[in-house]
């Protein structure tokens, strides 16, 4: 079967690959681009933990073909934030005891980006509805709602200190 | 959705077209014999591609073709195109104004991540028996318009949905657009679920729309969603209750007609004889609500 | 005493830290040491790995539940372009050997179908290719030609089936796996003396972990030494290694396994030995490393993790004022194909079987059956959640019959907190705990008075609301007798009376401290405790301490967690551990400060002389001088060179069962307790349920990281939300597994959690344990599936409903309150 040639932007590097169409974008950020933050649970679209932004809207990667995301922007839990420079999402979920286990994290993390980025001060209903999508066995869930609440009121903190 | 012997998992190989013009994708599917899928979400096609319970040979994809992605209200109908996002709709005012009860049952469907790529249109071309919006364009009297390389044609939706995961679409046709009459002023809706967790498919779910003048009911619809083979108007029983007094023990009789004339079918989630029993309750909470939003 | 327990002896305690106030990182809310990684997705899970040349395998799945292997042709599979091997029953025959069970008489499986196939989803071919879609590509070309044979799926039938529905012939003619009656205390003689006797048939359906990630593994076999290394997300490496070598025909040196951190497990990955075995035959004949990750599919229809599958029949003796007296029941559990823990689910659910009430004796008939489903293996709780729940709904059926107010009634038969170490009829011993503090907190947080007065308004207004309490122990630190001491006397088996955990702990010339863990990380927070005790011990900063995770090669005697038993396991290995190091410290600057060794202490990083500030050297002096500085020093071997250790720390108190199970000793001591207490609003019409409120306490001893400890009570509280409201796994009458993916199967989602699940916590600290801490990993599941229970069956007692089982999904409600409305309403 014909591979296809694609190229898109992964966390704000250009990249070019030629892929089967089949190959879903999940296992090609895995296993092509080796960005392991996104993680598989299910391979049917419902538990979240392959969640990552293509366009500024967070998709489930593992309901899509690499070839799809050509020419779109993807971004990844990979660049959200580094051990010594977690991004404020990251560290709130530290504090808060936001995960366990660890693997659906990456999920969470990326809904509770888009989240914030169009609604920067979320009520506690409207982070659980964004996070619905998201499976998580370990938490029950109180902490993660939690977690993206205060890191809102930080984000926006330093938003209105920096206005 | 996912009962079959036997199964493998990441998809079947297949040829990729990504046309960027509606023209150059209904060429592609003229004369196909049905071996391409189109995909615009891919919310449901790709988990039963993965499943390799579906294999098609080639899929067309149509998520470059922008002329396709709108909804707008023309005259007295609200129009949604092929590529319209179920997020765009959820989140619209036109939506919310033209048809209240779509902006309702948007409540209920799958989840955010899912709604940022699914469409409408392709929502219900898939057909999923249990899935809400069949139901709601049914009770809204949408009309679904078909294109193929040779022309177009309409269907109204109580034609469109025909089976388990089948609609009227021939093979070399694409649902470019819903057409779904604007809410008349006074006209009532409403919209009932039950499924299991928040976000499920429905066990089942209902959807009326009403119209009372002077205490009666002047017109009427109700639809249904979860029965098992595809999404139903209750067409026998609307007629019946035309000019009846809308009351809520002629809505218990119209429920409990509507649950007598149904065949549901059991799955895991319930019997056929709890469907038919929720059925008679939500249809009588639907149509309750329909009538207390009759201004 | 009654006369059963006549020898029953509770050992002196082997504490040696005592709970106190005065600790710096005991009891702290320190942020976890694991996040950080996981929080930048950099995590290293099992599948993120990748070996250079590495090939993937991909399972094909028995479509039929009980069924020969007719014929197979894997010649297209073969022949498809990036197929590098396909593996056949025939293989694994040859190449493999029996994977470990526990049962006796054991029952045979391997890491595959062999003879036959016995459930839906077990393996009968494996592929390997060059990439995951072409290993997939050629499991689809393989043609199989089977012979179906007779399914068993209800116990009950199973248990009688005869010729080609026996699952394992060559164990017996039978279905039934065992068979046994135990009376511990004057069961029959209570019962003739009862005033009440309430009497229920209750319903426990099998669900299962599914964690987030699955089972995976990546093994690699070295054929210039012959040796297997395996990359995976299991446990039990560190004490069963030699077994699963046995199973690939290696000698117990040739395995080495690497432990990946899991993503989750709740039990399910404690002992992964099938897929282990698979994977690493794989690479052996493939002659390249090998991965192989279940799929979501898989991970339901073959993890060898179901959970219990029960059926009781049972009976409470009551005087007529409440007072229990005894309890006996007859329970069928339906185990799936395999055995391979044996009924250690139930000799672990008699540490508590009892419940937290003074009940005098105790009777069971335990039946175990073979089915064509997938076999139990461990979920949080390990059929003790189960009895959890029987118990439970007993005393609420009490409270009904006997017009009692079911809060009073447990309060009239709670164990007095005088009363410990409190013995239960099985032997086991309750070692500490104050349970009515426990409810009265949990009834206070939840403001269960206020409640009451709101469901009175309701029902008046026609809503149902309900409320239900559930007192529950959730013991800590198993006795491995628990595993067999329910076995038959004249075989029962392996009776392993060791359950170690081990460390080892240096401290390096810079004066960093490093520890080696024996077992994985699960989403526990092994790395986070272990850092605050070593903190504590050494007076040192979290940041000093470096945690590492042992392979089998240089790791020993480490269970691991499972049975809430990590963290005080752990604990007690670090003490023995450290009191080595600090020792040779104290010895080490004795001799450089010249002071008595009895004058010394330590203090914020260094030993130092009691009362005399600056009379001190630090750690990392010390270190440096104890491993470079040998002449230093006296020519006595107390200074050789270095500062490293090793412990093991056994079971702190344990017993053996009675020779002739007259009792079954002292197995698992160290309880927690919880109470629980649920608010829902039921639709009667169409049998949804939701929680408006829900507070959880829970006395977990003293606590090391109250944070963390929540996360479980929370976490577990929403697998027992699930096991309660949403979870089964379907099986039909031909053994298709009907809903084994994530969107037919109801884990619980945010939406599904109360709002504002309320927690508490209490300290009762165990007398035996290091610090007083028990464990409290399998957490709120213990009690969530009892306090559900009971208030949607109080919501609904104006229909008179009975809850006896659980999942009750809407479908279920409503079909008990049609019953019901077709009944006339009974009298209490």
């Amino acid at each position: 079967m014909k591979q296809i040639e694609i190229t898109l932007k992964v966390n704000n590097k250009a990249r070019r690959a030629t892929v089967a169409p089949r190959l879903l974008l999940s296992d090609f950020l895995r296993r092509d681009l080796h960005l392991h933050g996104t993680h598989v649970g299910c391979e049917h679209g419902v538990c979240g933990a392959c969640t990552v932004i293509v366009d500024n809207l967070a998709v489930r990667s593992c309901l899509m073909f690499a070839v799809q995301a050509d020419g779109c922007e993807v971004t990844t839990v990979d660049s959200l934030g580094s051990i010594n420079k977690l991004h404020p999402l990251q560290q709130a979920f530290w504090e808060e005891h936001g995960l366990q286990c660890g693997f659906c994290t990456p999920g969470m993390l990326m809904v509770a980006i888009e989240l914030l980025s169009k609604n920067p001060n979320p009520t506690e209903d409207e982070v659980r509805e964004a996070i619905s999508g998201n499976l998580c066995r370990c938490t029950g869930y109180q902490n993660i709602v939690k977690s993206v609440m205060s890191a809102a009121k930080k984000m926006q903190a330093v938003t209105e200190a920096a206005a | 959705m996912f009962r079959r012997k036997g199964r493998r998992m990441k998809p079947a190989a297949f040829e990729y077209e990504r046309p960027t013009t509606l023209q150059a994708a209904l060429n592609l599917l003229e004369d196909d014999g049905g071996k391409s899928k189109v995909i615009a979400g891919g919310q449901s096609l790709v988990p039963m591609m993965n499943f390799r319970v579906v294999r098609p040979d080639r899929l067309i994809d149509i998520n470059r073709i922008s002329e396709l992605d709108y909804h707008r209200i023309e005259g007295s109908e609200l129009v949604i195109g092929a590529l319209c996002r179920h997020a765009v709709l959820k989140e619209s005012e036109l939506v919310n104004r033209a048809c209240p009860m779509m902006h309702a049952a948007y409540d209920w469907v799958a989840h955010g991540p899912v709604r940022n790529r699914g469409t409408l249109c392709g929502n219900l071309c898939h057909a999923d028996p249990a899935s809400e919006m069949p139901a709601v364009v049914l009770a809204a009297d949408s009309v679904m318009v078909l294109r193929s390389s040779k022309g177009s044609r309409t269907i109204p939706a109580d034609q469109f949905f025909l089976g388990q995961y089948e609609t009227a679409t021939r093979d070399d046709e694409i649902l470019v657009e819903l057409r779904i009459p604007t809410a008349s002023k006074g006209q009532g809706w409403g919209f009932h679920e039950v499924n299991v967790r928040k976000g499920d498919f429905a066990i089942v779910a209902a959807a009326a729309t009403l119209h009372v003048a002077a205490g009666n009911v002047k017109a009427i619809s109700i639809a249904l969603a979860g029965l098992g083979s595809h999404a139903i108007r209750l067409t026998a029983v609307e007629k019946a209750f035309i000019g009846k007094e809308a009351t809520d023990a002629a809505f218990r009789e119209a429920a409990a007609a509507c649950a007598g004339s149904i065949d549901p079918t059991s799955d895991i989630h319930g019997s056929a004889e709890y469907r038919r029993d929720l059925a008679r309750t939500l249809i009588y909470r639907a149509l309750c609500d329909a009538r207390d939003r009759c201004s | 005493m009654t006369s059963h327990l006549e020898d029953h002896v509770i050992p002196a305690s082997r504490q040696r830290e005592k709970a106190r106030d005065n600790l710096k990182w005991i009891g702290q809310d320190m942020k976890r040491v694991e996040d950080p990684r996981l929080l930048t997705g950099k995590g290293k899970y099992i599948d993120d790995l990748e070996l250079p040349n590495m090939a993937y395998a991909a399972v094909l799945g028995s479509p039929h539940a009980h069924a020969r292997v007719k014929s197979i042709d894997i010649s297209k599979a073969q022949e498809l372009p990036g197929v590098i091997l396909v593996f056949t029953a025939k293989d694994a025959a040859e190449q493999t050997a029996q994977v470990a069970s526990f049962s006796s008489p054991p029952v045979p499986q391997y890491c595959m179908a062999i003879d036959k196939i016995r459930h839906v989803g077990e393996v009968v071919a494996a592929v390997v290719a060059e990439d995951p879609y072409i290993a997939q590509d050629a499991i689809d070309l393989i043609e199989i030609q089977y012979e179906p044979l007779p399914p068993n799926v209800d116990p009950e039938k199973a248990i009688h089936a005869t010729g080609d529905a026996v699952l394992h012939p060559e164990r017996g003619p039978t279905n039934c796996a065992y068979d046994q009656e135990f009376k511990f205390g004057p069961v029959d003689e209570d019962f003739a003396k009862a005033d009440v006797i309430v009497r229920r048939k209750v319903k426990w359906s099998r669900s299962g972990a599914q964690p987030i990630e699955t089972v995976g593994a990546i093994a690699e076999f070295d054929e210039g030494t012959g040796r297997f290394t395996c990359y995976a997300n299991t446990s039990f490496y560190n004490v069963v290694n030699f077994v699963l070598a046995g199973a690939l025909k290696v000698p117990p040196t040739h395995l080495k396994i690497i432990p990946t951190i899991a993503g989750g497990s709740f039990g399910s990955k404690i002992f992964t030995h099938k897929h282990v075995a698979l994977t690493c035959a794989l690479a052996r004949a493939a002659g390249r490393p090998v991965k192989y990750i279940q799929d979501r599919i898989d991970n339901f229809l073959n993890c060898d993790a179901h959970g219990s599958d029960r059926i009781y029949d049972a009976e409470l003796a009551l005087k007529h004022d409440g007072t229990m007296i005894s309890l006996r029941f007859r329970v069928i559990d339906d185990y799936g194909a395999y055995f391979q823990f044996g009924v250690g689910h139930h000799g672990n659910a008699m540490a508590q079987v009892t419940g937290p009430y003074r009940i005098n004796s105790f009777g069971m008939h335990l039946i175990a059956a073979l089915t064509n489903k997938c076999q139990q293996g461990a979920y949080r709780g390990f059929g003790s959640e189960v009895t959890n729940f029987l118990i439970e709904r007993m005393v609420d059926a009490a409270a009904d019959q006997l017009d009692m107010d079911p809060v009073e009634l447990r309060r009239k038969n709670l164990i007095q907190p005088h009363e410990f170490p409190y013995v239960i009829p099985t032997g086991n011993v309750y070692d500490s705990g104050n349970y009515q503090a426990v409810l009265d907190k949990a009834l206070e947080l939840v403001g269960y008075d206020e409640w009451k007065r709101k469901q009175g308004a309701a029902r008046t207004a026609g809503k149902c609301i309900g409320i239900g309490v559930a007192t529950c122990q959730e013991r800590s630190v198993y006795s491995p007798t628990e595993w067999w001491s329910l076995n038959p006397l004249s075989s029962p088996g392996f009776a392993l009376t060791s359950v170690p955990e081990g460390i080892s702990l240096r401290i390096d010339s810079s004066g960093k401290i490093f520890a080696q863990l024996n077992a994985p990380f699960w989403g526990n927070s092994p790395e986070t405790v272990v850092t605050q005790i070593l903190a504590e011990q050494f007076t040192v900063d979290p940041s000093d301490i470096m945690i590492g995770y042992a392979d089998s090669d240089s790791g020993f005697n480490g269970f691991g967690p499972g049975g809430s038993r990590y963290t005080v396991m752990v604990t007690g290995a670090i003490v023995t551990a450290s009191g080595k190091l600090k020792q040779k410290l104290k010895k080490l600057a004795g001799h450089l400060l010249e002071a008595n060794e009895a004058d010394l202490e330590f203090r914020d990083g260094a030993v130092g002389t009691k009362g005399v500030p600056g009379m001190e050297k630090t750690i990392a002096e010390l270190a440096l001088m104890g491993n470079f500085f040998r002449m230093s020093f006296p020519d006595d071997p107390d200074f050789d060179s270095g500062l490293e250790t090793t412990a093991v720390y056994d079971h702190p108190l344990s017993s053996q069962p009675h020779p002739e199970r007259k009792h079954l000793g002292i197995f698992y001591p160290i309880m927690g307790h919880m109470c629980h207490v649920a608010v829902v609003e039921v639709d009667p019409e169409t049998g949804k349920v939701e929680i408006i409120d829900y507070v959880a306490v829970h006395d977990a001893g003293t606590m090391v990281n109250p944070q963390t400890l929540g996360g479980h009570i929370r976490g577990g509280t929403a697998n027992g939300i699930g096991t309660a409201l949403f979870e089964e796994y379907k099986y039909d009458s031909n053994g298709q597994f009907l809903n084994a993916n994530f969107a037919d199967y109801g884990l619980p989602t945010v939406a599904e959690m109360p709002k504002d699940l309320k927690i508490g916590h209490l300290e009762t600290p165990s007398p035996y344990t290091e610090y007083g801490i028990k464990g409290g990993g399998e957490g709120g599941r213990m009690g969530a599936p009892s306090a559900i229970a009971r208030a949607v069956e109080d919501a609904l007692k104006p229909f008179g409903v009975r809850i006896d089982c659980v999942p009750i999904p809407p479908d279920k409600v409503r079909e008990l309150v049609r019953t019901a409305q077709s009944q006339p309403i009974r009298s209490a």
